[in-house]
């Protein structure tokens, strides 16, 4: 059993686990990826991967950061398979930042998200276990004086087979390292494999379940002081006035200090920092943003819907094709922003002492960390180390680095002294980074009989993308993140165009899981529902049509037909309630997910039974995990079906805690049963893609019950019978 | 100076008698296994047991834990061999893990009180909210807890 306590170890220090005594293999891998290098305490290579010491304890520097979705697994069974050992003989620790471990898109780039963690790095990954792998055996047969390729191995062990010998890693682990790293390395043949593809154990439950899981809340350093910050409760707005004075007698107080939009109070412990902080006499210049509101957002961006905007996509002449069409639908959708709602609130502790700074941080990005405290405290990268812990959840939230430069910002005044800043929850809901609300309309054309024509889908919005990473837009005009999952689909219609509207947007938007996909599946997937009504055809029936040449995807809607015993039509069920069923097919991050659900009504609310899903991620590298992710997405967009939704009145948000930001409670819990199809197409991602098809799914199961359309989320939103 | 018996051992801890208990076994004590959600009682993250029984303790003063017998994750077992412990690994029930020593102190405490629980009681007293969505994995981890503390008692 692995017993991962402490995930956070800085390059020095894993260096010098490793490197403790003569006995030691340490295999960094030169980027661009492909030649490796050997790596000691003295030549300074700092990207190693891997490292082997005297006992047979491998540790391994994992690249992806732990927030739930298993890369504490999946990522070192990759190696281990490899390598050939147990998975119990893992260290697992996560890598510091810097160029060395960018191991993603082409080297350029390493980051937790996207569910990008397998596929980005799954031949890296084999590669770096199997060159081990192969050098632990050229120092065995040197030693038997045999060649290389009689000899094999057994989990941990290089073995002989003809004379019997057989030595450890470990003991192997120090000549090994003198051996120069292969160009070429065979890798395991799948019918071998022990760990690939296999429902192996997570490394982390023992740790989680014991409560020695250490994450950034749980950062304690010696000296350490606590701040509590309160932010313009206006995004955008600024510190006006602060009266330090009356509040520096309370309990613990030690500083009073302005961060960047707020203001934190320093303390001996984090309850005295927030009670005085309560207290703080604290006015803000709300800026230009205090008229801002979500409806009015709303309002502006459906008054744009028929706008001409940006042409993202065209196959056939829509305009002529609507206009001859024997019969045309239109319906306008919206969803709104939502908050991550990450059970961690946001927290950073850091350190600047002795020309360093070191940073104890949940991210989503090492690299984006250590920027951020290198611009603030002007130290070079090279003297920035960054900690990361376990996350408690991270769905995009923790790629954006404003909590980290809080607390540098006050470890840069402190003199030495760590600090840990931790939110509130009432701050982490209203300082969030949210899923951006967009609008669409989507207008649909049919023959005579009843075959789809034309549809011409119009998206009015502002995404992450332009916000976040402008550079990564290859034109200017079209945001990937707003379009994804309702660009380039595969229902086969002849006419078919996508406009992109943009639509700035004031208020703080991010990553939410699943990006564009969350709200543009909920849009597509309910317009094919319509769709469908309109041309008279079961749902299911007719997507399955228009997906003649498209078998992969066929295969997932048959095989969640199957699952589901798909019913078109309501049925009195065993609890005496009508009972009826919604589908919705959505592909994102390369996988397929098909998913049924099964709802009644009670009281007016929506009661969700069970859901049936069926992915095809190419091929389950883990499918314990993937199922485990698929319960998770559902459970995520289901939330935020049902419930969620941020809304923004005079700049500010208006929901603050648990009770006016409801997330899924246990017992709005629907039975769960996923199928997975191993297609063998490329690996997809696993982390994100059963969040989209979940509130279409309900949401069309709803028609089908009541015969009313929804075309806004959240559900509570709706007024629904017997309500 | 307040007396707190957290996990059998005797603390004395000098703050106001107002703060909350959460506060106290994680930043004044430093055992971190129990976690703030929300500070406000909805989410159950800082589940912890007085006499057995489940409180929140991010809205539980000191003053009401005095003299009572305080038990945290870390008091549950040393080594993760309480029933509800290995039925959590067994089952891999934690994603992120944040809202676990909660959801272990809640299933330990509704054991104390109900060895055998069907699984509508579980589903109505297993309350804590998770953002991962490991709520089946729980309810059936719960289910297997009873079933190893039927075994070994
Ligand atoms: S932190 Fe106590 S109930 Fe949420
Ligand atoms: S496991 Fe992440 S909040 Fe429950």
């Amino acid at each position: 059993m692995n017993k991962i306590l402490n995930v956070s170890m800085s390059r020095r220090e894993f260096l010098g686990v490793t490197a403790a005594g003569a006995s030691v293999f340490v295999l960094g891998v030169t980027l661009p990826f492909g030649r490796f290098a050997r790596a000691d305490t003295g030549n300074g290579v700092m990207n190693a991967f891997i490292g082997i010491s005297e006992d047979g304890t491998v540790t391994f520097q994992n690249p992806f950061v732990e927030m739930g979705q298993g890369t504490y697994t999946s990522i070192p069974a990759i190696v281990a398979e490899e390598l050939d050992i147990e998975m119990s003989a893992l260290h697992i620790v996560q890598a510091p930042h810097g160029d060395d471990y960018k191991i993603m898109f082409g080297n350029t780039r390493r980051f937790t998200g996207g569910s990008l963690s397998v596929r980005s790095s799954y031949d890296s990954m084999r590669k770096i276990g199997a060159t081990a792998r192969a050098m632990l055996i050229s120092a065995a047969a040197d030693d038997w004086g045999v060649p290389a390729g009689e000899c094999s191995t057994e989990p941990g062990f290089v073995i002989h087979k003809t004379s019997g010998r057989r030595r450890s890693y470990g003991e192997l682990a120090a000549r090994a390292a003198k051996r120069l790293p292969p160009a070429e390395v065979p890798l395991k043949d799948a019918s071998a494999f022990r760990l690939i593809g296999k429902s192996i154990k997570r490394t982390d439950s023992f740790a989680k379940a014991t409560g020695r899981a250490g994450f950034g809340i749980d950062t304690r350093v010696e000296g350490m002081v606590h701040a509590a910050v309160k932010q313009s409760p206006v995004f955008g707005g600024s510190v006006l006035a602060f009266d330090k004075a009356a509040i520096m007698q309370e309990p613990g107080v030690i500083a009073v200090e302005e961060i960047p939009g707020g203001i934190a109070v320093i303390a001996d412990l984090f309850w005295h920092a927030r009670s005085a902080l309560d207290k703080l006499p604290v006015t803000f210049d709300d800026g230009e943003n205090r008229h801002f509101s979500d409806k009015q957002y709303l309002q502006k961006i459906q008054s744009r819907l028929d706008d001409a905007g940006f042409t993202a996509e065209q196959e056939g002449d829509v305009v002529t094709a609507l206009q001859g069409a024997a019969k045309t639908i239109q319906a306008d959708y919206d969803a709104p922003f939502l908050a991550h709602a990450t059970m961690e609130p946001m927290n950073c502790t850091a350190q600047v002492v002795d020309g360093r700074c070191i940073v104890w941080a949940p991210n989503q990005a090492a690299d984006s960390v250590a920027a951020t405290a290198a611009s603030i405290t002007g130290l070079p990268l090279a003297s920035i180390e960054v900690r990361t812990p376990f996350l408690g959840g991270g769905f995009g939230r923790r790629f954006i680095t404003d909590y980290v430069a809080q607390a540098v910002t006050l470890a840069n005044k402190l003199g030495g002294k760590p600090v840990k800043v931790l939110w509130t929850r009432e701050e982490d809901t209203q300082h969030d980074f949210y899923r951006p609300l967009t609008a669409a309309r989507y207008r649909a054309g049919f023959d005579g009989q009843g075959n789809p024509v034309a549809l011409h889908i119009t998206i009015v919005g502002d995404g992450p993308f332009r916000r976040h990473l402008p550079g990564s837009m290859t034109n200017p005009d079209l945001d990937d993140s707003v379009i994804d999952g309702a660009i380039h689909q595969p229902y086969e219609i002849p006419n078919r165009r996508l406009d992109y509207v943009y639509a700035p947007v004031a208020a703080p938007i991010g990553f939410w899981r699943s990006v564009g996909n969350s709200h543009n599946a909920f849009f597509k997937e309910c317009f094919m529902d319509e769709m469908a009504h309109a041309a008279g055809m079961d749902p299911l029936a007719f997507r399955r049509k228009l997906l003649a040449d498209h078998p992969r995807y066929q295969k997932v809607l048959d095989a969640v037909s199957t699952m589901s015993a798909w019913k078109g039509k309501p049925w009195t069920a065993h609890d005496g309630k009508s009972h009826a069923m919604g589908v919705a097919l959505h592909e994102s991050f390369n996988t397929l997910v098909g998913e049924v659900a099964e709802i009644s009504l009670e009281a007016g609310q929506v009661r969700v039974h069970r859901v049936y899903c069926v992915v095809d991620c190419g091929f389950a590298v883990n499918p314990a995990i993937v199922t485990m992710q698929m319960e998770s997405g559902i459970t995520y967009g289901l939330s935020a079906a049902l419930g969620e939704e941020i809304t923004i009145e005079k700049g500010r948000v208006v929901q603050a805690n648990f009770n006016t930001y409801p997330i899924l409670t246990p017992q709005q819990m629907p039975a769960v049963q996923v199928e997975i199809i191993n297609s063998n197409e490329a690996l997809g991602g696993i982390g994100e893609p059963a969040t989209p098809p979940i509130a279409p799914a309900v949401c069309n199961a709803l028609f089908t019950l009541t015969g009313q359309r929804i075309r806004t989320l959240p559900l509570s939103r709706s007024a629904l019978p017997g309500a | 100076m307040m007396t707190l018996v957290i996990n059998g051992k005797t603390h004395e801890v000098d703050v106001e008698d107002s703060m909350p208990l959460l506060w106290v076994i994680r930043d004044v004590v430093g055992h971190t296994g129990t976690k703030f959600g929300c500070g406000m009682g909805l989410c159950g993250a800082c589940s912890v047991h007085m006499d057995g029984k489940i409180v929140r303790s991010c809205i539980t003063p000191i003053s009401a834990a005095m003299g009572k017998a305080i038990t945290t994750i870390e008091g549950l077992s040393t080594d993760g061999s309480h029933p509800v412990q290995k039925a959590w690994i067994e089952g891999d029930v934690p994603q992120c893990g944040y809202c676990q020593p909660g959801q272990i102190m809640a299933a330990a405490a509704l054991l104390n009180e109900n060895p055998t629980p069907t699984e509508a009681e579980i589903r109505e007293k297993m309350i804590n909210l998770c953002r991962c969505g490991s709520y089946l994995r729980i309810f059936a981890a719960v289910k297997r807890a009873a079933e190893i503390q039927g075994e070994s008692s």
